[in-house]
């Protein structure tokens, strides 16, 4: 037989989970919406992020294949200047950190700090050794930072032409992975880009 | 739908924009900035200042106001108030761009309302003064030490060039298309009578556009670099070179740009010098008779804007001293005069078709009401006096921006030196990895910058060290505090001996 009182106490349990559950009200003026970050963006013909994210998922894919990241035991990588020698201000950085962040998923490879963060891992080494904050036994010790294996260094290059009302750019990105010790360079690829845009969007 | 009727009630939309608009009609921006510009001049920065108040009331201020109030404080030192003032006049910016972009190809569309003169237009600011507002206020944090506000500025200098390219690209498609459609001729040079050997230099069509500027582009690379950012520095330096080729500083920012990296040392400043002369060029108005096609009107008197290199004449220096030993060359980076000229070229095609069509417009309305006779007649007689009267062209422009901005760049030992330029000598005290000095010399005066702490690049080497904090050094660090904040409200002014 049906019992109404475990339906009603089940229905009222379902309501306050459900309300529990309810969205945040969306506070909206009807002009903003949120995209695809992964929408193919063909606003202009200067990087973009559609070139960021191809660059970094091909770069990627071929650098986790590469014979000296499978054949070492979680080899200690860094990440090494990539040279923009475009006039366009391409933020290589970025691009370099999506492939890091692909790669370091993958529980391949461990990163070293690179260049640019050198600087805050020296202060913090600093600080917990040099200001009489920090317990001696608790604080990290100064040189026991351990060196990379590889480094992953490369650069960016383009060919601008205009043609009447047609304006063509060639990207091509290379990267190189390079044995720190031996200074033999193990792996490298490129990723070539090309986009054709006609005069309204020069 | 036609642009002109001859319908008399035209009538009335004059005489109502004639009254409602009379103030911006008949205002004189040149002679308004001569008086604030004569006072930086004479070292009179507080007069200038209420100078400036006095000639905008009412509260609603315009662009212009903001961007010729954060100059002034500025030149104060007042780094703080003008970014303030400045990021105000960003805000404007900012819609323009909003609304420019929605449209981009339009140029035309508001031709019908804009009935008396281009003065009764919003002031939208000229392309090369939205990009210079960004640098400007880079400039801004990088003297009150904020490297990393200045860094969103630079970036918000490419974005806001990317975005008057692709407007301008739009407006001249467009405005091709529509003067073709009416018969309208968009070449200055046929305006018999109008100067136009100062748009038609050799170094005003040599520049690439009127908005890029070497110097912004630079002075991107220098800041990329102080943040250690060689990937965005290349870029930066590499458009200031193709901005303006062969100028060594220029070219060496790019080719020892890997070098100066490696042989940093600890306590060594790599400084950049921006001297800045002169004031922007100031327009003024000029009537030319002008064969109208438009409905067969004949010849009808339509006014253009006329530039003047920098009225106040201050020379610009060639050389700088340091410490009384070395002495480094200032080399021209960038000419806000030739830019302003070469971006008044680019803005002759629109200035002259709506001119033209605006003039059409008078000439029909008035027509209209001379053929009806009577009282309408008398009406016509008053609209063809309020046309004489107010047909001017547009004065308004950034003047107390530079006339020309030169560099010149050095290594130097941290700490204080003695440094000379046109005349006048200074002690600037330089501290951190790179450093930004900027001077501006106007009218007999040299007004000098103390730039705050910059940015500490990483030298391995040898590593910052923190002192232990303890009572002493927390005093010390409170009073260095204070004796900043007590540099930044005093101006550094000299006038020149």
């Amino acid at each position: 037989m049906y019992n109404y009182s475990n339906a009603f106490k089940a229905t009222t349990i379902a309501l306050l989970l459900s309300g529990c559950a309810t969205q945040s009200p969306t506070l909206s003026s009807g002009n903003v919406e949120y995209g695809d970050s992964k929408a193919v963006e063909t606003l202009t013909n200067e990087f973009g992020s559609t070139d960021l994210q191809t660059i970094a998922e091909s770069m990627a894919g071929s650098l986790l294949q590469s014979a000296p990241l499978t054949a070492k035991q979680r080899p200690l990588v860094t990440v090494a200047d990539v040279k923009n020698r475009t006039s366009e201000y391409i933020d290589t950085k970025s691009i370099t950190d999506s492939i890091r962040a692909k790669i370091l998923k993958s529980g391949l490879v461990r990163f070293a700090v690179d260049t640019s963060a050198m600087q805050t891992q020296v202060e913090e080494l600093t600080r917990q050794n040099q200001t009489s904050l920090y317990k001696k036994s608790k604080s990290k010790k100064m040189g026991n930072m351990e060196g990379a294996d590889f480094r992953i260094e490369g650069s960016i290059t383009s060919i601008v032409k205009r043609a009447g009302d047609v304006k063509d750019v060639y990207y091509k990105f290379s990267l190189q992975l390079v044995d720190n010790e031996s200074g033999i360079m193990e792996w490298a690829d490129e990723k070539e880009i090309r986009k054709t845009s006609n005069k309204s969007m020069f | 739908m036609p642009l002109f009727t001859s319908s008399p009630g035209l009538a009335l939309p004059f005489v109502l924009m004639l009254t409602l608009s009379g103030c911006s009609a008949m205002r004189s921006y040149d002679n308004e900035l001569k008086q604030t510009i004569d006072l930086v001049g004479q070292g009179q920065l507080d007069q200038a200042l209420t100078q400036h108040e006095a000639n905008n009331t009412g509260g609603d201020f315009d662009l212009l106001y903001y961007l010729e109030k954060g100059e002034l404080l500025r030149l104060k030192s007042q780094y703080k108030d003008s970014a303030g003032a400045w990021m105000l006049a960003d805000r404007k910016v900012n819609e323009w761009e909003n609304e420019a972009k929605i449209r981009a190809g339009a140029i035309l569309e508001n031709v019908g309302a804009v009935v008396l003169n281009d003065k009764t237009r919003r002031y939208d600011g000229h392309d090369y003064e939205k990009v210079m507002l960004s640098t400007r206020l880079a400039l801004d944090h990088l003297s009150a030490g904020d490297w990393n506000a200045a860094r969103i500025e630079i970036k918000k200098t490419h974005e806001r060039e990317a975005i008057i390219a692709e407007i301008n690209a739009k407006d001249a498609e467009a405005l091709e298309q529509e003067s073709k459609e009416k018969g309208i001729a968009t070449t200055f040079k046929d305006l018999n009578g109008y100067p136009v050997e100062t748009l038609n230099s050799a170094e005003v069509t040599r520049l690439k556009n009127g908005y890029q500027s070497a110097f912004s582009h630079y002075l991107a690379g220098f800041v990329y670099e102080a943040l250690n950012e060689q990937g965005l520095a290349a870029p930066g330096y590499r458009q200031a070179i193709e901005l303006q080729p062969n100028i060594k500083i220029l070219e060496d920012g790019l080719a020892t740009l890997e070098a100066r990296t490696s042989l940093r040392k600890p306590a060594e400043t790599d400084v950049l010098f921006v001297v800045e002369s002169g004031t922007a060029p100031a327009l003024s108005s000029v009537t030319i008779p002008v064969p109208v096609i438009v409905s067969n009107l004949g010849v009808i008197p339509i006014s253009f804007p006329v530039l003047h290199s920098d009225p106040s004449r201050t020379p610009q220096p060639s050389t700088l001293g340091i410490d009384g030993k070395e002495t480094l060359p200032l080399a021209g980076v960038t000419s806000l005069d030739t830019m302003s000229k070469r971006a008044l070229r680019d803005d002759m095609p629109g200035i002259i078709v709506r001119g033209i069509l605006r003039a059409a417009a008078k000439a029909m309305s008035q027509k209209a009401l001379m053929d009806q006779g009577g009282g309408a007649a008398i009406a016509g007689i008053a609209l063809n006096i309020a046309n004489v009267i107010t047909e001017s062209a547009d004065e308004r422009t950034w003047r107390t921006l530079p006339a020309t901005i030169s560099i010149a760049r050095a290594t130097l030992p941290s700490g204080k030196h003695d440094i000379a330029i046109g005349g006048s000598k200074q002690s600037i005290d330089i501290k951190g990895s790179h450093a930004v000095v900027v001077t501006r010399l106007l009218g007999n005066q040299v007004y000098w910058s103390q730039p705050a702490y910059g940015p500490h690049t990483p030298v391995y080497a040898a590593p910052v060290v923190i002192e232990p904090a303890n009572d002493n050094s927390a005093a010390a660090t409170k009073g260095t505090a204070k004796s900043k904040k007590k540099k930044a409200r005093k101006p550094v002014q000299q006038a020149k001996g």
